[in-house]
């Protein structure tokens, strides 16, 4: 397959201050998922592919052509903005009927787009309402449905599932995954991986600016796993539960919280270290309260992978 | 020129809807309810020696012009751009298949209208309330639609300026309080061809010459030194065309960014 995309050296700084940097990157049709904390340069890398930034140094492309001051390229593409920014005081209806219109199409024609838009995301029962009453979830949605009103072949949505509740979500990444399917190219951003884990299996980390990793899922996952874990484990005999692990091979450091009931461990391999400790929890002198795993998100592997 | 328009048909259906119009139409009746209020005084006995006509060009069309159009095209003209990146909506417009130039033209022509709407109004109501007893003179509709012209040429001029400045800088609102009511409003009383730098000299260059009589208020106008008509027509012509070309490719190769 082809790239859709193409990224070459894409650089972009504010004054002094790197928003990206060296992205050399194809992106083929289905879904791509973005992945980055928040900061890490994924709207600059959208503001970048839709033309509201120049870069400062590279190129891209979408379909073979440049982007910026390109209006061929607009009418292939969809964006769905990360901020939640609307003209407050129009309709929904008026909202995207608006929009359509700038697309070129006629009256009939927007008409017809917006009808099966609202419909799509669900907001036709609420289309002559003003924005400015809608509940963040269907403003979430009504972003969506201008990003996809006019039928783009590259769908671009920058944190489309911030906010939602489980239900919102689960609609919209239904909605998502069926334009993936229908063999468009679907750029998607998260900070969340679980987020990103449900809609694709092809990811793009970045952070700081860089791409750390391209590829599948499980080379994510893989990556995850070589981070040492640490977990925290409350008990009212921290001493001895420290004794109990401190001559394991896996586990590279052990110490205790200031409030003295908590230990932390640090280990290479938490299937193993988790095993034992349910061994160990079953003792009747064990006396252990909470488990929890500070580390266990996004940044914490981000830090890891950069080193920091 | 599609394109422009579908920007106008958008933004000036917005534009009226927007509380920032309905407001600024409230404070286009000011003058409205002074004349009313004047009317009424009269009527129940009071200055006998009241000139409608006199107090519609001294008075009313003072505040129109130096005042209501300039604070109107002001707020409108700075935000043709400043509202958009403000409000983080620019992103919509920008990723359409639709030049930069046209967005910017078409609001600004979108916005020109509700502003000249908005004006018409007040200027239309307090010209019958003043004069209700001369409209069957045709001189006094001359009258009428001249202050009408000026005015338009006035809202289109400060407009384009006002445009540019939005497009140009961050904090516009500032610049253009000082240019308003610093520059504009002093620079014309200096003698010679120092007040031809300012946009308000044209636009009283082609209002009759009532406004130079030596009325209670003619310390307002009284060294004017007229250019003449053609002069100043095609002058605030020009600074329209040339403020909103400037605008335009500004606006054309500028990078926006929302702040956190």
């Amino acid at each position: 397959m082809s790239a859709v995309i193409a990224t070459s050296k894409l650089s972009k700084w504010y004054g002094n201050v790197l928003g990206l940097s060296d992205v050399t990157i194809s992106i083929e049709p289905g879904i791509t998922g973005l992945l980055g904390p928040n900061g890490a340069g994924k709207s600059t890398f959208f503001n970048l592919l839709t033309g509201q930034i120049k870069p400062s140094i590279g190129s891209l492309s979408i379909f073979g052509e440049p982007v910026r001051n390109n209006s061929r390229a607009f009418r292939r593409i969809g964006l769905c903005p990360e901020q939640d920014a609307f003209y407050e005081e129009l309709s929904g209806w008026e909202f995207l009927t608006n929009l359509l219109r700038l697309q070129g199409y006629g009256p009939s024609e927007v008409a017809a787009r917006a009808e099966k838009a609202l419909g799509i995301v669900e907001l036709l029962d609420d289309k002559s309402r003003i924005v400015r009453g809608y509940s963040h979830g269907m403003r979430q949605r009504l972003k969506f449905a201008q990003a996809i009103a006019h039928d783009p072949q590259v769908l671009i949505l920058d944190e489309p599932l911030n906010g939602l509740d489980p239900l919102g979500k689960r609609k919209l990444i239904r909605l998502i995954k069926d334009f993936g399917r229908e063999g468009r190219t679907v750029l998607v951003s998260s900070h969340v991986l679980p987020e990103i884990e449900a809609l694709t299996s092809d990811i793009v980390l970045i952070h700081h600016g860089k791409i750390l990793a391209v590829g599948g899922i499980q080379n994510i996952r893989d990556l995850i796993d070589t981070h040492p874990h640490i977990i925290a484990v409350r008990s009212s005999a921290p001493r001895a539960l420290a004794a109990h692990f401190v001559g394991e091979e896996y586990v590279l450091n052990v110490r205790f919280e200031n409030s003295r009931d908590s230990v932390l461990f640090e280990t290479t391999n938490r299937d193993r270290f988790f095993e034992r400790l349910t061994r160990y929890a079953a003792e009747p002198a064990a006396a252990v309260e909470e488990v929890t795993s500070p580390d266990d998100n996004l940044q914490a592997v981000f830090d890891y992978l950069v080193g920091t | 020129m599609k394109t422009i328009r579908e920007i106008f048909a958008f933004f000036a259906f917005y534009g009226r809807k927007t509380r920032r119009t309905q407001a600024f139409f409230l404070i286009s009746l000011f003058p409205v309810a002074i004349a009313a209020v004047f009317r009424f005084h009269q009527a129940m006995g009071g200055d006998g020696s009241f000139d409608g006509m006199y107090l519609f060009t001294n008075v009313i069309m003072t505040f129109f012009l130096q005042f209501l159009i300039l604070v109107l095209t002001l707020f409108f003209g700075t935000s043709v751009t400043s509202e958009e990146v403000e409000g983080r909506t620019l992103t919509y417009l920008v990723t359409r298949p639709i030049p930069k130039s046209s967005i910017l033209l078409g609001k600004y022509a979108a916005y020109t209208l509700i502003v000249t709407v908005l004006v018409w109004i007040g200027l239309v109501a307090c010209f019958l309330i003043l004069n209700f007893e001369r409209l069957g003179s045709a001189h006094v509709w001359t009258v009428l639609f001249r202050y009408l012209g000026v005015l338009t040429l006035g809202i289109m001029a400060y407009g384009g300026f006002f445009t540019f400045l939005g497009t140009f800088l961050k904090k516009s609102i500032m610049v253009g309080l000082l240019f308003s009511f610093g520059w504009e409003n002093v620079i014309q009383y200096f003698p010679g061809s120092t007040q031809r730098f300012a946009i308000v000299h044209y636009l009283k260059s082609l209002l009759p010459r009532v406004m130079t009589s030596r009325g209670r208020f003619s310390f307002l106008t009284f060294r004017l030194d007229p250019t003449s008509w053609p002069v100043s027509i095609l002058t605030l012509i020009l600074i329209t065309v040339g403020f909103l070309v400037l605008a335009a490719l500004l606006f054309h190769h500028k990078e926006y960014i929302y702040e956190d």
